[in-house]
């Protein structure tokens, strides 16, 4: 039988975002709701908890409460960075991971069981590839959710191992909100003094399919252990990264589309591409006051060509919510065939553009890389004249 | 273009840099703070002055005095003098 692994790391958005200022994470502090969402505090460090403050608080409530608290600005970018070098590194040391979320991953032990000694060793391998500064707790079970709990109650650096046969007992006094049910639900469940895993496990299942839907029919099921799955590893991302500095924040949407344009024909130029085309994309920037913004995009069919590329990514241009300082473009998934038919006769201008680039190459060639730039208008308008325009790096 | 910084080639990080950067020059100003001489070149005309004055609601107010000037050599120079920080630069673009 196989043996599924979960690590999970509590408040993982709000450690990622800390993690340049780790000194807040003595101090009570939460992850500020996103911009325009409703006001709920994210994760909260231990020393807010000790204070009084929740995470899913209410802001002004947690503030009436904690008036110390600090509130960090969310930051994306900076946790889906580090999220992903905490999966390659788990993939470095032969794991198959499967993310079911920023801060908890799972897989099957089987694989790397001879490797390490058996599945307790092979956690706490993973334990350390995650590093211990995440503080990140391991559990393994024959079913997803009973691995998952078993992760969620064990504590920093410790691994708790669930048999299957222990399962149901193992569950029964665990909180409901290990359950991936909404609010609402779970307040319906507590008014009907229903607070622990064995006491929705007792109940029969047709009378909570009926009272609360498939929804709740489901947590039931994952009250009894779940349904047995295996994991399915994620195929690692491409590494196709470009990013553009700016020298003052920008917030002006032209140049940002001038910005997203050299972003994507430099990332298409990159040879690691190899000719295949484009699945997944993410886009990213550093905003003016410290927050960054990250936005994903999948295709609805795999292309290559920019002027698609470019038509498909400019809206999300409109959704940044600040000026920002740098911008970043990420091929997060391409195709595995080079080879498809998309144009029989080159469009007008094909053959002139075609040479523009040759010439610049061969510019290139003999200057070095950095030698050939566009000139972007930022603000025309402004009275300061080296404010109006910038040299922007263009390899292609 | 020397201020384009290259990062990590052939992806990674690349700096925009500024058209029309200013660039420090030598400026000999006459009592009324007009240039006699910029780079060691007597100033033969003073075609216009001007006042920029921005950004003063940020930490980083800009305030110069402009002088578009014809050099005696027959060049034509745009210098100005930073009020704020101190010291005389020529641009081009102004």
């Amino acid at each position: 039988m196989f043996v599924i692994g979960c690590i999970v790391i509590p408040g993982f958005e709000l450690r990622a975002a800390l993690r340049e200022r780790p000194g807040l994470l003595l101090r009570p502090a939460a992850l500020a709701p996103a911009p325009g969402a409703e006001p709920l505090l994210g994760p909260v460090t231990a020393v807010a908890e000790e204070k009084g403050v929740r995470p899913g608080m209410r802001m002004g409530e947690a503030l009436a409460t904690c008036p110390a608290l600090v509130l960090v600005e969310q930051d994306p970018a900076a946790a889906e960075r580090e999220w992903e070098g905490i999966l390659r590194r788990l993939e470095d040391n032969g794991f198959a991971v499967e993310p079911a979320g920023p801060g908890c991953v799972l897989f099957e032990t089987l694989g790397v069981e001879r490797l390490y000694g058996g599945v307790e060793p092979a956690l706490k391998r993973a334990l350390a590839a995650v590093g211990s500064v995440w503080d990140p707790r391991a559990g393994a079970a024959e079913r997803r959710f009973a691995a998952l709990a078993a992760a969620s109650v064990a504590r920093a650096g410790q691994v708790t191992i669930v048999s299957d046969r222990g399962t149901d007992e193992f569950l029964a006094p665990l909180p409901l909100d290990l359950l991936p049910l909404e609010p609402g639900m779970q307040e319906e469940l507590q008014e009907l003094g229903v607070r622990r895993l064995g006491e929705l496990a007792e109940l029969p299942g047709p009378a909570v399919a009926e009272r609360l839907g498939r929804e709740g029919h489901d947590a039931w099921g994952l009250a009894h252990g779940g349904k047995r799955r295996r994991v399915r590893g994620r195929r690692p991302p491409s590494e196709i990264v470009e990013a553009l500095e700016f020298p003052e924040a920008v917030g002006n949407e032209f140049t940002l589309r001038r910005a997203l344009a050299v972003l994507l024909e430099r990332a298409l130029g990159r040879p690691e591409r190899a000719g295949r085309f484009v699945r997944k994309l993410a886009l990213s920037a550093r905003l003016v006051g410290g927050g960054s913004w990250r936005r994903t995009l999948t295709l609805r069919e795999p292309a290559a060509e920019l002027d698609r590329l470019r038509v498909a990514l400019t809206p999300r241009l409109t959704e940044l919510p600040a000026p920002v300082f740098e911008l970043r473009l990420e091929l997060v998934e391409l195709t595995e065939e080079a080879g498809r038919q998309l144009e029989l006769v080159r469009p007008a201008g094909g053959e002139l553009q075609g040479r523009l680039k040759e010439g610049l190459r061969q510019v290139r060639a003999s200057t070095g890389g950095g030698a050939v730039c566009t000139v972007v208008e930022v603000a025309p308008w402004s009275r300061i004249p080296e404010s109006r325009a910038l040299f922007v790096p263009r390899d292609e | 273009m020397s201020e384009v910084l290259e990062r990590g080639a052939p992806g990674g990080v690349r700096t925009a840099g500024r058209v029309n950067a200013p660039r420090r020059a030598l400026v000999d100003p006459a009592f009324d703070g007009t240039p006699r001489r910029v780079n060691r070149q007597p100033v033969a005309l003073v075609r216009e002055e001007w006042r920029v004055v921005d950004r003063w609601w940020t930490e980083e107010p800009v305030s110069r005095r402009y002088f578009d000037v014809v050099l005696e050599g027959g060049q034509n120079e745009v210098v100005y003098r930073d009020e704020e920080g101190g010291g005389w630069f020529t641009q081009r673009g102004a």
